[in-house]
């Protein structure tokens, strides 16, 4: 049954209508219009759809949009502040972080929620703050460097 | 490094992927786009008595209802062919196309590919690769001796491609072994898996189809459409979006065709994008699975006398471009060892399976584990340090390998030297942790390729390529190779590519090939633009043209960098008159000669460009479950000379965790029904970050004369052929026997703990 309801998506507020069992990733993906999160298992597995939900950490494929009313949604597209990049954009770059890039986007969000409740997080909480986001590229040392480089330039 | 002075930049495509503007397959949509989904057969091994789609075809919103009967019977596939688009008759395995439905809305799509009626009369399932050999088994295609096998392919009943290597008399040399020893591995099949699930999108405009796909060979993928439909490449091209990631399982041509057909017939753009369990089961690249039996006789001294080795390989029910494995896997076999006679023996066998095909590596890893462990049995046998019986053996400067080819000067005792070295090899370690080693090769695959170079009237300059960028790094690398010729920036150059009707020839992100042919295209075709800028120089210096040169932007007189004109200033005369463009397709380098005898030759005995390795695993072991931790990986690589650093050690840590995963987690389990079990990533593990060890690499750079631009050979797969044996040999020195099962699992290393058969 199609719902009709609003849903802020990155300080923006759009309106949707889609049918209630929709979730999440499809109504960013398809009615919102932002291709940045990314479809890999639909299964909660791989993490490429990780979005965040008032600051928390959830996988957009596993998550109804329409319980997302009220809520803020943080997509890859909202991560710049402004036309600068987010330092940890900038440092998965310069380290070399990013092969194909499609795991990117849902690592960089769960990066993101990692370094906000943890600001200087230890390897290995590093390690585990990344381990619901597969990559297939990198074996994740270069991920995890730019992770720790972007600890130490925000909180030096 | 030679082409050092540029140490790491940022990726052209990066910012893209980074802020999520990039635009991958399943992100492109047209206006009137149509969804597509497949209907598969469901069982392994059947016959169609009846299929029906009536139904399905007078749905609402169905626009398009495709089976075999709606295409051309074309029988296709490199060198073995020997499937059609959508089956015919037989159905010989789960994933198999039987029809394709295009409708307005996905759920409209896969309820119209529910409501086709197929009907089955079972045939017996074939499963077993030494069953499948035996005389009387029942045959996966009953046609095999009609298919239009090309060169010197050998085929057996249910064996697809036979090879064998023969050097010396094997017999006579292990009569004067003092010992041998016997030894038998088997490896589960696993998948390629890269994130993004694929996505056609077609759409036609008279008779022309532009295709966007997730493919890592969009030639390829055009070669098959034109085959598979009947067209003239003048009336199809294929476009690549950003590639998410390929690891040799988006190689080939898959469901290009029919979505192209599918379009065409619905009148409409149409699109198709995979779920996970579909990318699991469908596709004809899965890695293969292998037995081997491997018989070596050694001295006393332990000096490896002779090799005698039998390999079987899970093709599947089709042999998409899996030809060459039983060469390539026979190669692995005998390893870059030194020996006077060897004879190894290989089939790839058909079965009810999903059809195998080139994985990153294909063949290597399974057949190096194999060998790798087999080697620790030899040295233990004769009591020597594992480390040092390989430097008693390995092939070197002059010395002539298994197969009879001399190589040159390469570097595999100096990553031997060089992994042990920066592991902890040797020390006292906790009486759970323990180090293995393991080296390998592998060929690189020379073969052609082209571009085009330009500068533009503002100084600004194009690479336009047929190379294909699937997260390896071209889009740096082949920019580095065109500023470093032409005395520019990396950032100065634009690449167009991964769009068939815009560039020339490549063989796409394969065998790791795009740096070593598509590199010297690329350098070919910037050679021939500095050959202009220093005309245009010449002219302007009043100096010879030969005593230009080309840096920092600038043309100057050699000698006189204050004698100078600036490119911008050259590009902007030349776009008045003879414009600055070039072309390459460069030269390949030839495949070195053999002496063995190879049966079924698949032209891969001889390598040119070897690659060699070696990794060293410090491991632990929890010993009340069996699980294995990868603690500390040190990889030595021999890759020739290292053109893009960054790119590189990428390379090398990807393939590590994809060997890791491929040693102790990654296979794919059959039910009695040749179905796969787990098709889902909860049941099919993938190494996560919290398993990622510490890697450290160093790269052994000796240019080769006879491979890519400067000396450098291939590396995208090379990394992940040693892990697994590496591993393997840390766990066999824990448990004090080899597990011969991959991958290693927990339930594996501790019933072989318990001296029980895993």
């Amino acid at each position: 049954m199609t719902t009709s309801y609003e849903l802020d998506v990155n300080g923006v507020t759009y309106p949707v209508n889609a049918d209630q069992g929709k979730n999440l990733l499809s109504v960013i993906r398809e009615n919102v219009g932002l291709t940045g999160t990314k479809e890999g298992c639909d299964d909660c597995e791989c993490g490429a759809c990780m979005v965040l939900l008032d600051g928390q950490p959830v996988n957009s494929c596993s998550y109804l949009a329409v319980q997302a009313q009220g809520r803020q949604v943080t997509t890859i597209e909202g991560v710049m502040d402004g036309p600068e990049m987010h330092a940890l954009q900038r440092n998965l770059l310069e380290a070399g972080g990013v092969q194909c890039g499609f795991c990117t986007p849902g690592m960089i969000m769960s990066a993101k929620a990692l370094l906000e409740r943890d600001e200087r997080p230890e390897l290995d909480a590093a390690r585990i703050g990344l381990s619901g986001n597969l990559c297939r590229c990198t074996g994740y040392a270069k991920i995890l460097s730019a992770v720790e480089a972007t600890a130490v330039e925000l909180n030096t | 490094m030679a082409i050092a002075e540029v140490p790491r930049f940022v990726r052209a495509d990066g910012p893209d992927k980074v802020t999520g503007s990039g635009r991958y397959a399943a992100d492109i949509n047209l206006t009137g786009q149509l969804v597509a989904k497949f209907r598969y057969a469901g069982v392994s091994h059947a016959r169609i008595t009846k299929l029906d789609t009536s139904a399905a075809s007078a749905m609402p919103g169905v626009f398009a209802v495709l089976t075999a009967a709606d295409v051309p019977d074309v029988i296709y596939s490199p060198v073995v062919p020997d499937r059609r688009l959508f089956a015919k008759d037989v159905v010989r395995f789960e994933g198999e196309l039987v029809a394709a439905v295009a409708a307005v809305d996905a759920a409209t799509a896969q309820a119209a590919a529910d409501a086709i009626v197929v009907e089955y009369e079972d045939l017996p399932i074939v499963d077993d690769l030494e069953a499948a050999m035996a005389d009387g088994s029942p045959l996966v295609h009953q046609d095999w001796e009609s298919y239009a096998v090309t060169g010197d392919t050998v085929q057996r009943p249910n064996v697809a491609s036979f090879s064998s290597i023969e050097k010396g008399d094997v017999d006579a040399a292990m009569a004067n072994a003092d010992h041998v020893v016997m030894s038998r591995y088997v490896a589960d099949g696993c998948h390629a898996l890269p994130i993004e699930p694929r996505a056609v999108v077609a759409q036609w405009e008279g008779e022309k189809v532009t295709i966007w796909t997730s493919t890592q060979v969009p030639f390829d993928a055009r070669a098959g459409v034109c085959e598979t439909l009947q067209m003239p490449a003048s009336k199809v091209r294929v476009i690549v979006p950003h590639l998410g990631g390929g690891f040799g399982g988006k190689c080939g041509f898959h469901f290009e065709a029919h979505v192209a057909a599918l379009a065409k017939a619905a009148r409409r753009p149409v699109k198709l994008v995979f779920s996970r369990q579909e990318e699991m089961v469908a596709p004809d690249r899965r890695r293969e699975g292998m037995i081997v039996d491997i018989t070596s006789g050694v001295k006393a001294d332990g000096t490896l006398v002779a090799r005698s080795g039998w390999i079987a390989i899970d093709n599947g029910a089709y042999t998409a471009d899996a030809a060459f494995f039983p060469q390539l896997a026979a190669m692995h076999v005998a390893g870059p060892y030194a020996m006077e006679a060897v004879k190894i023996e290989a089939s790839l066998v058909y079965t009810n399976h999903q059809p195998s095909g080139s994985v990153r590596a294909p063949t290597a890893p399974q057949a190096c584990w194999a060998l790798e462990s087999h080697t620790d049995e030899l040295a233990a046998m004769v009591g020597m340090d594992p480390v040092e019986f390989r430097r008693a053996n390995i092939v070197d400067e002059g010395i002539e390998g298994a197969a009879g080819q001399v190589y040159g000067e390469i570097g595999l005792r100096r990553c031997l030297d060089a992994a042990v070295e920066a592991s902890a090899y040797g020390d006292d370690l906790p009486d759970n942790e323990a180090v293995g080693v393991a080296i390998s090769w592998w060929p690189s695959f020379p073969g052609p390729s082209g571009a085009y170079i330009k500068i533009d009237s503002d100084g600004s300059g194009m690479v336009i390529t047929g190379a294909q960028e699937c997260g390896t790094g071209s889009v740096m690398t082949l920019r580095m190779l065109a500023a470093k010729e032409l005395g520019m920036e990396p950032e100065d150059f634009q690449l167009v590519y991964q769009d068939t009707s815009a560039a020339p020839y490549d063989t796409g992100a394969t065998g790791s090939q795009t740096l070593l042919n598509n590199g010297r295209a690329v350098v070919e075709g910037a050679r021939e633009v500095a050959a202009q800028l220093r005309d245009l120089a010449a002219d302007r210096l009043e100096a010879a043209p030969d005593d230009i040169v080309l840096a920092s932007g600038k043309a100057h007189v050699s000698g006189s960098p204050d004698k100078a004109v600036s490119i911008v200033e050259l590009a902007g005369v030349a776009a008045e008159g003879e414009m600055l463009i070039g072309k390459g397709s460069g030269t390949p380098p030839e495949y070195p000669s053999v002496s063995a005898v190879c049966v079924g030759d698949q032209g891969l005995a001889g390598w040119a460009g070897p690659q060699f390795a070696c990794h060293a695993v410090h491991v632990r072991l929890d010993r009340e479950t069996g699980v294995v931790r990868v603690l500390d990986v040190s990889a030595a690589h021999d890759s020739g000379t290292i053109i893009n650093p960054v790119a590189a050690h990428g390379q090398v840590e990807g393939g590590i965790m994809m060997g890791v995963g491929q040693a102790l987690t990654e296979g794919t389990q059959y039910g009695d029904d040749a179905k796969q079990r787990n098709t889902g990533l909860l049941e099919y593990k993938l190494q996560t970050a919290a398993d990622a060890p510490t890697i450290h690499t160093e790269f052994i750079e000796i240019p080769d004369p006879n491979a890519g631009p400067y000396g450098a050979k291939g590396l995208a797969e090379a990394p992940n052929v040693p892990t697994a044996a590496a591993i393997a040999n840390g766990v066999a020195k824990l448990v004090g026997m080899p597990v011969r099962q991959l991958p290693m699992t927990a339930e594996r290393v501790w019933m072989t703990s318990e001296g029980m058969s895993s």
